[in-house]
């Protein structure tokens, strides 16, 4: 049940935006974002939809395999429409027992839960596309000049790449503790909130216990591997820009442009 | 010049208190001495907690000597300033697939060391590419790790090293998770990489079969370098091995039990055709055994066989026509079970097989109830599990099941606590929990004094123990296990299955042993059920299943040394029982066939 969660994984194919710089993706990610969150009405609803749709084209990643990574947050995707639909105050258009539906809230419920989707499956094509190395060494170098300040860059980003490395392994760990938890008798559905809290502890523990060995293991290996940080570190894929990079970056500006125009004139 | 060289070498874990003061001193290696030379196949054996892992850790410079002096390739490890050029030299494979890959593409993971030491990008590609030529994973450079079997991921971990360029590479038990099919997927890579590239190789290990083809071996016990010589001379000395709770290769163990019978062979067979050129010159010098003390050993036997058969008679679980398909509707359908029919009787001791990916682990999920079939059903003692009435938890007490690497649920604070768990959501009273708790310590030979210690202190063999007591102490009238013996060294598998075997006898509950060794199914159980592609392939007694060695092979499989060896023997025309599976079988045979 847990194996199914798609949001991070990489899908290998063979693609332009397989191939795009992931700082490049990692800037139109954030261009969608923006956009997507100051579209405010249908049309340029609707311009960022069939932009993302031939992004999905694109990408070479079956649409299928995008929609799985819905399916865990389709709870919190009916709540938050739920409570827009119910809790707006507008005029009203329809009301039953100690409910109604205004039309702003059915606007607003339409609009949060469609942007949700768009956001998820936005942001699930730049991971998909981008190798979990990629996208730290992406991170790392977009944001090298915070060295400067202090930050520990180098460090957040292998953090990030290990952990993207081991989320896998750990849910299939989770899977594997709960079914041996199940068969000694032990419940993790029912009972109320703290009860279930209380039930988890037979999972959490060994899972807390599992998750340090493989950490301790992990070091050994690096170390015995020459890691030594950041310093003097050579890459096999440094990043660099390509003739391609830079079309794609015309390209997000020319969206910009036209985005923005369009919403001024609308 | 030697390329590792160990003087008195000591090494000693120090346990502080919170204030910095010496609680307790474990030395873990006491006074090594070694020599390796450049070119060679080494390998080091001994049990758990031996110091053989501790040793290979001070190669690479991840330990440095409490006292002593350790020499890589003219470098002192204990010297700070070689602390990287050491582990240049010589690059370590560590145990566990999953805890040493870093990268989450292949090719991103090989390049991981290079990186590390500063090698400029274009050679960091060759490098990469020729290192993972090198052990046959080329072909998988973009994909996940986690998409690979542990066999795969062994030798993605050996190309990390490779691509470094060492002079040494060492192995710290690198197949004691892996099925048959991988560990020899590994052992090829790394032969091919000593004999093709001259590379020195360390192989720490406890199976003795990867021995066996080694140029020298030090066998470690307590810290300490007890044997060491070539392999002839080595497992010359069975009796002494086996006092040391190590184990001999099945065909070893045949012959020296032929000589001690009188047989004249030569003093140390290792491999299938010495044994068979050593049985032939055997017999063509008319050599005739002494039989006597073996009739007895083999009316023994019978007896012992009688009583398991005795309880056999109803049918406690019917699989009719059960499939079970992963991710049903999409692209990644995977059927996993495909129309199973089975029953299984009451006190039987079954055995079922199969490599990783046959459906064997979905296949015993199946009977208390984890998984629902996505066609076909289930019968418990008559009754539908899938029948909406049913009560599934209830099941599950009925059904027990230890999971692989069962000490990995343990999460109490003190053990007791930890086997009282599965009573305790029986909804028994106290009382109750504790006595059975205290029955399936007893059950599983745990020492008493280790009742109220915390399950993370003990060591792995009694972990597992524990582990076991927790699903025995909820009384199930069937009790499964998924591989009980993956990881443990051959006393801590001998002593596990002895244990599950006293059980079935003392209780005689049903028992299914999953497992992918023939030899350790071999011996134990009444039935095995061979599973393949998601189907039973084959399904009866050893003898009558092993007969087939010839398809088990083409499964990926293999039958029990011995059976290769009696189908040998047949072959040269000597009258021996072709169906024989253990070495006890094999000897009575064999003698037999003198007469």
């Amino acid at each position: 049940m847990l194996r199914e969660i798609t949001l991070g994984q990489y899908y290998p194919a063979d693609s332009v935006l397989h191939s795009l710089d992931p700082r490049v993706k990692l800037f139109a990610t954030l261009v969608f974002i923006i956009t997507l969150f100051s579209a405010n009405n249908v049309i340029l609803f609707g311009f960022v939809l069939i932009t993302l749709a031939g992004i999905i084209k694109m990408s070479h990643v079956p649409f299928s395999f995008m929609v799985k990574g819905l399916r865990s947050i389709v709870m919190l995707l009916i709540i938050a429409g739920l409570f827009n639909l119910f809790l707006t105050p507008g005029k009203e258009l329809v009301s039953f027992w100690i409910f109604s539906i205004s039309d702003v809230g059915l606007k607003n419920a339409v609009l949060m839960t469609s942007r949700m989707i768009l956001l998820i499956i936005g942001t699930s094509i730049m991971t998909l596309t981008t190798t979990p190395n990629q996208l730290t060494d992406g991170l790392e170098k977009s944001l090298g000049f915070m060295k400067r300040f202090g930050v520990p860059v180098h460090e957040i980003s292998m953090m990030m790449s290990i952990a993207l490395r081991f989320i896998p392994i750990l849910i299939e760990e989770t899977d594997k503790i709960m079914k041996a938890q199940m068969a000694r008798g032990a419940d993790f559905e029912s009972g109320g909130l703290i009860k279930k809290a209380k039930n988890m502890v037979p999972l959490l523990v060994p899972l807390f216990v599992s998750a340090f060995r493989r950490a301790n293991d992990l070091s050994f290996a690096m170390e015995a591997r020459c890691y030594n940080g950041g310093e003097g570190r050579t890459k096999m894929r440094p990043l660099k820009y390509s003739s391609l990079d830079q079309r794609a970056y015309i390209c997000i500006f020319g969206f910009i442009i036209v985005f923005y125009a369009a919403k001024v004139i609308l | 010049m030697s390329i590792i060289k160990s003087k008195n070498l000591v090494h000693e874990y120090i346990r502080r208190d919170e204030e910095g003061n010496v609680e307790s001193i474990q030395v873990a290696l006491d006074n090594v001495n070694l020599n390796v030379e450049p070119g060679q196949f080494i390998s080091i054996l001994g049990h758990n907690g031996s110091g053989k892992s501790t040793f290979a850790k001070h190669i690479n410079a991840l330990l440095t000597p409490s006292e002593g002096t350790l020499i890589v390739d003219g470098m002192n490890t204990s010297d700070d300033e070689y602390t990287f050029a050491v582990r240049q030299t010589a690059g370590m494979v560590f145990q566990n697939p999953d805890n040493q890959i870093i990268a989450s593409v292949v090719d991103e993971d090989v390049a991981f060391g290079p990186e590390n030491i500063g090698v400029p990008t274009e050679e960091i590609i060759q490098r990469v590419e020729k290192s993972l030529k090198m052990v046959g994973m080329y072909k998988y450079k973009s994909h996940s790790p986690n998409k690979l079997s542990g066999g795969q991921k062994q030798r993605v971990a050996i190309a990390g090293v490779m691509a470094m360029e060492p002079k040494c590479i060492i192995l710290d038990e690198p197949t004691a998770m892996l099925d048959p099919d991988g560990r020899k997927d590994v052992l090829q890579a790394v032969h091919t990489l000593n004999k093709e590239k001259g590379i020195t190789v360390i192989l720490i290990t406890h199976y003795m079969e990867e021995v066996v083809d080694s140029d020298y071996v030090f066998v470690m016990e307590k810290g300490k370098v007890f044997m060491e010589g070539k392999p002839r001379e080595i497992f010359k000395d069975v009796k002494l091995l086996k006092e040391h709770s190590l184990d001999v290769p099945q065909v070893t163990q045949l012959a020296y039990e032929l000589r001690e019978a009188g047989v004249p062979l030569p003093e140390c067979v290792l491999t299938r055709q010495e044994l068979i050129d050593g049985l032939k010159a055997a017999k063509a010098s008319g050599f005739v055994p002494n039989l006597s003390a073996f009739v007895e050993m083999q009316a023994a036997k019978e007896v012992s066989n009688a009583i398991d058969i005795s309880g056999a008679k109803d049918k406690v679980l019917i699989l009719d026509h059960v499939s079970y398909k992963y991710s049903p509707g999409t692209a990644y359908e995977v059927k996993a079970l495909d129309d199973v029919s089975l029953s299984i009787k009451e006190g039987e001791f079954i055995g079922i097989i199969g490599h990783t990916g046959s459906g064997k682990s979905t296949l015993v999920q199946h009977l208390n109830g984890l998984i629902k079939s996505t066609d076909g059903v289930i019968y418990y003692r008559g009754q539908d599990i899938y029948d909406k009435d049913y009560d599934i938890k209830d099941l599950r007490t009925q059904v027990g099941m230890v999971f692989q690497y069962p000490e990995h649920q343990l999460f109490e604070t003190t053990v007791f606590k930890d086997v009282q768990f599965g009573p305790k959501n029986q909804g028994l009273d106290e009382k109750e929990q504790i006595k059975r708790a205290y029955e399936a310590l007893g059950l599983v030979g745990l020492p008493e004094e280790f009742y109220l210690a915390s399950p993370f202190e003990l060591s792995g063999g009694q972990k597992r123990r524990a582990a076991i007591a927790g699903v025995i102490a909820m009384k199930p009238a069937v009790i499964i296990l998924d591989e009980p013996t993956a990881g443990l060294d051959p006393k801590g598998r001998d002593d596990i299955l002895g244990m599950i075997t006293e059980m079935h006898r003392k209780r005689g509950d049903t028992v299914i042993l999953v497992s992918h060794s023939m030899e350790d199914v071999a011996n134990y159980v009444d039935r095995i059920i061979v599973m393949d592609a998601g189907k039973p392939a084959f399904d009866g007694t050893p003898k009558q299943v092993f007969a087939h060695y010839k398809e088990l092979e083409a499964m990926g499989l293999a039958a029990p040394q011995v059976t290769y060896v009696m189908n040998d023997l047949i072959k040269e025309g000597m009258a021996v029982d072709a169906g024989a599976t253990t070495v006890e079988e094999a000897k009575a045979s064999i003698l037999k066939a003198f007469k």
